[in-house]
């Protein structure tokens, strides 16, 4: 149990350090930003209480913030995942077995329903993220052109390392 | 009162999901209004640490390149150097050297070399983060060049980091004009493109060509006159008194290594007197 606890602080570490050292770094047509760590908040095991969830995506989002120099935004978009995923759980996960610990990857969810999970909540986090850096609502073409592009960058990324996960 | 806990308990998630979302929203209304502030920027000091042993890593990827752009830069000065020479030895003959000789001594702004250790280029609000601080005499305020042209201002400080506010920030301005103009504006960004910026409040009868360069105008303390900033790339009437102008900017905000801080010698007692005769006018 406390092995596995280590384990995961070891992998939240891991992701905050990739995204902020590798990824923040990525410019491609002035456009894409892929949030990679929002892999981590959505592979969470089923059985972490909905409240203890938030609680790690707010930590999450809040270090990566201080990192960036952008206090308070990937925590709001990271909230509002962790607050999101159990429900899209329900929507796309297996059906049975509600009481067992699942682990939402390509093999417990089958890569389409599993690809369609994912894209539903990068697309929230992607879309809050933005509408917050640009503050309001009047630049909607830029927000959705960014949004659009980073997702795709994001999602494509997300398959790589699931890929690789499921491989293991 | 039992059935209100009771509500709370029920909605537990909501109230914590409500309560997140309200804390960081205060986070991302402060930190618009308070950008300046060191509070939880790169300039703290064990941000800064990481960055700095990230980016020891990343400059062997960019050795060549700044190798090359330091020869070109040699070259450029060698140049510089001999006119000056040049133009030293055939003052010399004249009676009046020596008064003149006593003026270009009085240093009025002297260097700081420090080195770019992060910067966005990709977000609406970048910033760029240096390995030199207060201790090194760095402070707020302070212009930030390169060998390219003006890169920002001086936000934050800590003892050992610094935080410059780049041009391709929207809260940026800085006070412009076009090479041997008298006529100032003000460059600022609007977010789009990291190579391109606005120069503001040009009337339509100076006379401005593509290709003109943009450069600093000195009346503030930041920046001496005439550094450069960028090139005019497009130009048309915005309405019946201004032009619309774009510039190229000529520092590449992608590839910062290493950067100039300017310190002003006399930027406080400069802003001392304008304070006192601004105060003295407002009587």
């Amino acid at each position: 149990m406390i092995g596995s606890i280590l384990k995961q602080i070891g992998i939240f570490a891991l992701y905050i350090l990739v995204q902020v050292l590798i990824l923040n770094n990525i410019l491609f047509f002035g456009y894409i930003n892929p949030y990679l760590y929002v892999l981590f908040l959505i592979t969470l095991p089923s059985n972490i209480s909905r409240t203890s969830l938030l609680l790690i995506g707010f930590a999450m989002g809040l270090i990566i913030d201080i990192f960036s120099g952008t206090p308070g935004y990937n925590a709001f978009a990271s909230v509002l995942v962790t607050y999101a995923a159990p429900l899209l759980q329900k929507m796309f996960g297996p059906r049975e077995d509600h009481d067992i610990m699942i682990i939402p990857s390509f093999k417990s969810y089958r890569i389409g329903m599993f690809i369609q999970y994912a894209l539903v909540l990068v697309i929230i986090h992607h879309f809050s993220f933005f509408i917050i850096e640009y503050g309001s609502l009047s630049h909607i073409g830029s927000i959705l052109l960014k949004t659009g592009l980073s997702s795709l960058f994001t999602m494509l990324l997300i398959i790589v390392v699931e890929t690789f996960k499921s491989k293991r | 009162m039992k059935a209100l806990l009771r509500f709370f308990i029920h909605f537990r998630v909501f109230f914590l999901f409500l309560a997140l979302e309200i804390i960081s929203l205060i986070l991302i209304v402060k930190h618009n209004q308070f950008q300046r502030s060191a509070f939880l920027n790169s300039s703290n000091a064990v941000m800064g640490k990481i960055y700095e042993t990230s980016n020891n890593v990343y400059e062997y990827f960019g050795l060549k390149r700044d190798n090359l752009s330091l020869a070109h830069e040699n070259t450029e000065l060698k140049q510089k150097l001999y006119t000056l020479e040049t133009e030293l030895n055939f003052l010399k003959q004249d009676t009046s050297y020596q008064g003149r000789k006593e003026m270009a001594i009085d240093k009025k702004y002297t260097f700081i070399t420090a080195k770019v250790i992060n910067a966005t280029t990709n977000k609406l609000k970048n910033f760029i983060t240096l390995d030199k601080g207060r201790l090194d005499g760095i402070k707020e305020e302070m212009g930030v060049i390169n060998e390219h042209g003006i890169v920002g201002i001086v936000s934050s400080v800590s003892d050992h980091f610094s935080v410059v506010l780049p041009i391709i920030n929207p809260s940026s301005r800085i006070s412009a004009k076009v090479k041997d103009k008298n006529q100032t504006g003000s460059v600022i960004w609007e977010g789009a493109d990291e190579r391109i910026a606005l120069l503001e409040e040009v009337p339509l009868y100076i006379p401005v060509h593509v290709g003109d360069t943009v450069v600093s105008s000195g009346y503030s303390s930041i920046f001496p006159e005439g550094i450069d900033i960028g090139k005019v790339k497009v130009l048309r009437k915005e309405n019946d008194n201004y032009f619309y102008i774009e510039i190229e900017l000529l520092a590449n905000f992608n590839k910062l290594s290493y950067v100039d801080v300017i310190d002003f010698k006399n930027a406080e007692e400069e802003k001392g007197l304008e304070e006192e005769t601004r105060k003295g006018a407002e009587k």
